[in-house]
């Protein structure tokens, strides 16, 4: 007989109770988010736009009619050719991928990296893993910057006014310039650049201000990504920057510090830190995080206790923590109108005390010097440098500041003016206007990677390789100088910044190999080759770090007691401007694979919107209408089909207006406004051209992170936002589970918490004959025994369907720890990169098309939620200071996948490891496999993203075809290129692991030791990874890296009571609150909502109540009665 | 009523049958075999650029394939030489000959000679020599008897249930890998002897050769 397993039906209480909510929306369930979660795909995304049936058919007929024409030519197959090399090269072997390492320049921290190249075309960049800092992770940034090589926007010439001209031609104007400089000392030479790490520029410049002395070099950098070292100057005399050492912190305070994105040092923070939170067992310690803020920021999002408070607030907070650690009059006058609870102050300087020698202060770095200052002395107070902080000594800043280089043009001093990178026409603050500043030099020339804003006022174009084109050096954070290697030669003929210095220099070598040659020899010394062989192999030159120094305080702080923090309101606005953390300054913005990944707080991608607290939202008037008066059921959907459709406003700030869309941000300070810089591009390219709104105009050069004063005004507008929070809803049920790691119901006290969470409980066993609970109670070894036995077998868990033989050698799969995972999207871009995934564009991603393999998952919950969900008071406020849970979701590789039963023509099956594959040849796109996905993890090509550019795929046959050879050039060559009509998703990076096994097999020969070693495969989103979050690997062997991770107690499946088996599973999420804060909370906050629902007291006041009852609320709930 | 219908109408089940059978008949034959590959690929012999013959070099001369196949063993793609590897003895051998032209401007010039490529998977399909060669699959298995082959033709269909063949019955094929490039080797032993001994190497190197999709499929 079929026995049919029943979904178990949801309580009562889940159906009253609060939920997870991952948007206002969601929260206030407005009618069109109902209608969205109701669809299996977004609205839009199944229907043609514009065409129907009648005329589908017609056009259909039409093109079998020329299909039979052509058939007669189609069916033999094309005459192809195989190319050998002329010579052989060495190294090369056709088919195999050659790393080699080299780093990414950025600003004062470059990052290393390998590159991978396929005969000599870089694909895809790893992170060096010798250079342990970092140990082999990379951000999304570094992921995508391989894009950018094949950009079809970048210039390929090189112009003087506006004509093409050759390389011979550019190399006798740098002269010209150097000669007409020499005869004047260097007088009217002025040079404008960015930041750069590089010790062979610095010898450059040098050499260039000693043969010009008369010659103005200025740098600008739209971004601060290191402290400002007038902060150091003034505590310490010396000019120092601290380095963070997050790995021996115990209790750290963030001051408006988003250190795991906008420092220089990010990467190696965010692994620091998360080596502090990483417990494996409840004797484990585990840090805890204080984050003082006025925007939402993913070091928010992680903090164990998060206090909103305005960036201009943010001096006063310091001088008021100084008052209570290091205490004294002066701290207490510059706190003075400071309004924060004292109890919050006391509690987290208490805690600080408490750990002296292991605490630590961290400021952001776009806070003015003076609260930087006061932080060092009070890490000095705290007994931190030494230990949780070092600082080191840096390489003299000798530029002019822009503002001095703009007074020279004015006075008109400067006759020839040479931008070096950087955008100055575009990221210059208000207060400088940069086409002017031009308009007042007789020459300028611009050497930049693309024709952009600058390149339209300067005479003269020379184009610049990318740095995967160059030869270069750079240093990292902590100073270790790292080699920037060429991958391919110019595919255009770009010069590098160091050839374009040493001609204009001139008698100096002007290749650039020679220039880095001669500088890391001089510095690493020995037998010259030899050691310059060495650091180009190991991409790092030992020792060369930054010297680390001895630094205390002087006695008396440099800042006297100024007036009171401004005091801000509707009508006052501070805005906070950041750089957003994809597109950084603008740098990026014709990087389709960064545009297309969400915001890892707003989830919007293709857009920067004004971000607003709920507050301010509502005295605005724009929240959204249907939250307030759900009880009458009066609804104006904010999301109309998906598409969220923001209010757009104007911003005015020192007399400068800005119209853009405005977002709600809960978590924001009431009163500050958060602008993401680096949208608004007019001269970008195809993908960055009128992305966003520009919001440099906004900042002025005294204040370049925050302004006072702003006022904003709604406008009549509507605009909508390619917002990705609406899609792939769960639903509201228990999806990350969470504890405290101590306290009342910790993890300390039951370390398999995440087994009294959720449905496991009531469904069939899984782990032999033992229920999810008593499998948690086991010892660790016996439980990666059990997992590893269970791997290979098919009928588990009393299962009537008929599951895959598992026989394979190994059996894949992941365990993704949430404890530590900080929602950076570093492994979206490069699972991107790896997988040959499209980018399709603002229009389909607002259609819900969007082809992310693994995307992040942000909740919010406030904890605040009453059973009565939608009835009380308080739930009808959006909440200002939610808790924010995160969980990237791939495919999950159920081992009884429900996707593929459905499938009509067996595309996805299981292989005999474990994996779910999809084989795209077979597939026909009936998209049944994606509406049976529980985890709505499955995408379909609905447009040939790979032939059509993304602004033309409704022309149809009108619009172009093809790729640019150029873009064709990025694809992995290991991964076919998906056409239209397939579907695709995650294959735990097949290539890879099929690659590691083809290895071991080849190593083995005639033997049987064919098992690849646990370790060997890593995939992409596990190996970018900066938290190794991520831990793939051998299932079946109980001793590899995953088993012993998958047996730990935390660990739980995502819908386990669907009995699928996942073979991608969880580590719950820990966090560390402080008993005596104002805000301590003895239960995560989705766990109050979670325990509200479930164990309501008024579910058990109310004894049973009628059978049905629950359905009808519901129905009531949902809109289903009125 | 039986003016309406002559007499010879009655046949007319029998003939429609008939046709019908001869068409479908005929169709099928015709898709076999133009459009098949077994049939379309296999015997494919282009012009090449240069009358190399493998014959006169690895039958009677008796060249390693690895001395030219040179990466066979460590990469997923058997590598064509370079046209310096053919200069290693041609520029001692038959210096001048006009048939050698387009290799010795290949190897002055840097540009390659263009072969035409014979064996060809789709591009879907991620074949990988090495790992075959390294657990004793013969060339021959795949490449057919290419030491006897003037001009190099397709001997085998390299179609998917062509590979499913050897990959459900691996013992059929398998050998000592030392012996993978000696093209005229049998089991001396015969026929049972070499599905025994496949046996024994199935069992005792631990073979399990992908049966699903994503052994070749990514």
């Amino acid at each position: 007989m079929k026995r049919k397993f029943e979904h178990p039906a949801p309580s009562e209480r889940e159906l009253t109770g609060p939920r997870y909510w991952r948007s206002l929306d969601e929260l206030s369930a407005t009618e069109g988010f109902k209608a969205e979660v109701a669809r299996e795909f977004p609205e839009g995304s199944s229907s043609m736009e514009g065409v129907d049936r009648r005329q589908f058919f017609k056009l259909m007929a039409a093109s079998f009619a020329l299909g039979g024409v052509g058939l007669a030519a189609g069916c033999r197959r094309p005459e192809e050719h195989i190319l050998a090399y002329g010579k052989s090269v060495e190294t090369t072997i056709p088919g195999l991928p050659l790393y080699f390492a080299s780093a990414m320049p950025l600003r004062k921290g470059s990052i290393p990296i390998l590159a991978e190249t396929h005969q000599g075309r870089p694909t895809k960049i790893e992170g060096n893993p010798s250079y342990t800092p970092f140990g082999g992770a990379t951000n999304a940034i570094v992921q995508a910057s391989v894009l950018d090589l094949y950009d079809p926007d970048r210039a390929t010439t090189s112009t003087i006014k506006g004509v093409a001209v050759t390389t011979a031609d550019i190399q006798d104007l740098l002269a010209g310039i150097g000669k007409a400089a020499a005869a004047t000392d260097g007088e009217g030479l002025a040079f404008l650049a960015g930041q750069s790490s590089s010790p062979t520029r610095a010898a450059l410049v040098a050499k260039l201000k000693k043969k010009f002395p008369k010659a103005v070099w200025a740098e600008y950098e739209p971004a601060q990504d290191e402290p400002p070292v007038a902060a150091a100057e003034a505590a310490f005399g010396k000019s120092v920057k601290p380095l963070y050492q997050f790995a021996k912190a115990k209790r750290i305070l963030s001051v408006d510090a988003d250190f795991f994105h906008s420092e220089s040092g990010s990467i190696q923070f965010a692994r620091d830190f998360t080596k502090g939170r990483r417990v494996t067992k409840p004797t484990d310690p585990m840090n805890r995080l204080y984050a003082v803020e006025s925007t939402f920021t993913l070091v928010g999002s992680m903090a164990d206790h998060r206090l909103r408070l305005a960036s201009s607030h943010m001096l006063a907070f310091v001088a008021a923590l100084a008052a209570r650690i290091i205490g004294g009059g002066a701290y207490a006058a510059l706190s003075q109108g400071l309004e924060v609870d004292a109890k919050w102050l006391d509690a987290c300087a208490a805690d600080l005390v408490a750990h002296k020698g292991e605490s630590l202060v961290v400021v952001g770095s776009h806070q003015p010097a003076a609260v930087h200052e006061i932080a060092y002395r009070i890490n000095a107070a705290l007994g931190a440098i030494g230990s949780t902080v070092d600082f080191v000594v840096i390489p003299s800043d000798v530029a002019a500041d822009i503002g001095a280089l703009a007074k020279a043009i004015e006075a008109g001093s400067v006759k020839t003016l040479v931008v070096l990178g950087g955008n100055p026409a575009y990221n210059l603050p208000g207060n400088f206007d940069f086409a002017a500043l031009a308009k007042r030099v007789p020459e300028v020339v611009r050497y930049g990677y693309a024709i952009d804003e600058t390149s339209q006022l300067a005479g003269a174009h020379i184009i610049a390789a990318h740095y995967l084109e160059s030869w270069g050096d750079a240093r990292t954070a902590d100073g270790t100088i790292v080699p920037v290697q060429p991958m391919i030669l110019p595919l255009f003929d770009g010069l590098t910044e160091l050839e374009v210095l040493s001609r204009i220099i001139g008698d100096l070598p002007t290749d650039p190999h020679t220039l880095v040659y001669d500088t890391i020899t001089a510095l690493a010394g020995g037998d010259a080759q030899k050691s310059f062989n060495q650091f180009l192999h190991d991409g790092l030159l030992t020792g060369s770090a930054y010297e680390k120094v001895e630094v205390s305080p002087s006695s008396s702080i440099s800042t006297s007691a100024s007036s009171a923090p401004v005091k801000l309101s509707k009508d006052n606005l501070e805005v906070r401007f950041t750089f957003d953390a994809k597109v950084d300054d603008g740098r990026f913005a014709n990087n389709g694979w960064l545009q297309e990944c969400p915001d890892p707080i707003t989830k919007i991608s293709w857009d920067n919107a004004i971000l607003v607290s709920p507050r301010l939202g509502k005295e605005l008037g724009i929240s959204p209408k249907g939250w307030a008066v759900q009880v009458s059921r009066i609804e104006t959907a904010e999301f109309e089909q998906g598409k969220e459709m923001a209010y757009v406003g104007e911003i005015t700030v020192n007399g400068r207006t800005i119209k853009a869309p405005l977002h709600i941000q809960p978590g924001l300070a009431n009163y500050t406004i958060s602008l993401p810089l680096g949208y608004g591009r007019t001269q970008a390219g195809h993908v960055g051209n009128g992305v966003g709104q520009n919001h440099y105009p906004l900042r002025t050069s005294e204040n370049p992170g925050f302004v006072t004063g702003a006022k904003i005004t709604v406008t009549t507008e509507r605009y909508a936002l390619a917002n990705t929070q609406e899609h792939w809803s769960m639903e509201g049920r228990d999806i990350v589970r969470e504890a405290n790691y101590e306290g009342p119901n910790s993890y300390q006290e039951n370390p398999g918490f995440v087994t009294t969470l959720g449905l496991e409980p009531e469904t069939p066993s899984v782990y032999s004959n033992l229920t999810t609970e008593e499998f948690a109670k086991l010892p660790p070894e016996k439980r990666a025994i059990i997992t590893a036995e269970r791997s290979t077998q098919a009928d588990r868990g009393g299962s009537l369907s008929k599951a895959p033989t598992f026989d394979g050698v190994h059996q894949w799969g992941m365990s993704i720890d949430l404890n530590t995972c900080i929602g950076c999207n570093a492994c979206v871009v490069a699972c991107q990169a790896e997988n040959n995934i499209p980018v399709v564009g603002k229009q389909q991603v607002l259609a819900g098309r969007e082809m992310h393999w693994i995307r992040l998952d942000r909740y919010y919950s406030d904890g605040k939620l009453s059973g009565e969900t939608f009835g009380g008071d308080i739930n009808k406020e959006i909440p200002e200071d939610p808790q924010v849970s995160l969980q990237p979701v791939g495919c999950q590789h159920c081992e009884l996948a429900p996707c593929e039963v459905v499938c009509p023509v067996n595309a996805t099956v299981h292989d005999e490891e474990g994996l779910n594959t999809m084989a795209y040849n077979r597939c026909i796109g009936t998209r049944y496999c994606a509406n049976n996905c529980p985890y709505k993890v499955r995408r379909f090509n609905f447009f040939d993203w790979n032939k059509r550019r993304t602004d033309e795929v409704y022309l149809g046959p009108l619009g172009h075809s093809g790729m640019p050879e150029l873009v064709k050039m990025v694809k992995n060559p290991d991964v076919t290129v998906r056409m239209r009509g397939v579907m695709e998703k995650c294959t735990y990076c097949v290539q890879r692991i099929q690659q590691a096994k083809i290895k071991q097999k080849v190593k083995a020969g005639a033997s049987s030791d064919v098992t690849v070693p646990d370790g060997s495969v890593k995939t992409a989103c596990q190996q970018v990874c900066p938290v190794e979050s991520i831990v793939f690997g051998n299932v079946k062997d109980p001793l590899s890296a995953v088993s012993q991770a998958k047996s730990r107690e935390q660990d739980y499946a995502l819908l386990g009571y669907l009995n699928i088996r996942p073979r991608t599973t969880y580590l719950g999420k820990l966090r560390n609150p402080n008993p005596a804060m104002p805000d301590y909370a003895d239960l995560p906050l989705s766990r109050v909502e979670y325990n509200s629902k479930n164990h309501s007291a008024h579910g058990h006041e109310g004894g049973k109540k009628e059978p049905g009852a629950a359905l009808l609320s519901n129905a009531k709930l949902f809109g289903g009665l009125s | 009523m039986s003016k309406l219908f002559p007499k010879s109408i009655n046949k007319l089940p029998l003939q429609i049958l008939v046709y019908l059978f001869v068409v479908g008949g005929l169709a099928t034959a015709g898709i076999t075999y133009y459009a098949t590959p077994s049939y379309a690929n296999v015997g494919y012999a282009p012009v090449q650029p240069v009358p190399f013959s493998h014959a006169l070099h690895a039958g009677q001369l008796g060249l390693d394939c690895r001395y030219c196949h040179s990466n066979v063993e460590k990469s997923g793609h058997s590598n064509i030489p370079t046209a310096q590897t053919c200069m290693n003895c041609h520029n001692q051998i038959k210096v001048d000959s006009p048939l050698l032209a387009p290799v010795r401007a290949s190897y002055e010039s840097g540009d390659p000679v263009p072969w035409i490529k014979i064996h060809q998977a789709p591009d879907y399909v991620y074949f990988n020599h090495s790992v075959h060669i390294a657990r004793g699959v013969s060339c021959v298995s795949c490449h057919g008897k290419v030491n006897e082959m003037d001009v190099v033709h397709q001997d085998k269909s390299l179609t998917m249930s062509f590979c499913l063949d050897c990959h459900r019955a691996p013992e059929k094929a398998l050998r000592d890998p030392k012996l993978v490039t000696n093209l005229d080797w049998k089991d001396p032993e015969g026929e049972k002897h070499q599905i025994e001994q496949g046996q024994k190497f199935v069992h005792d190197w631990n073979v399990k050769p992908p049966q699903s999709c994503s052994g070749c499929h990514r």
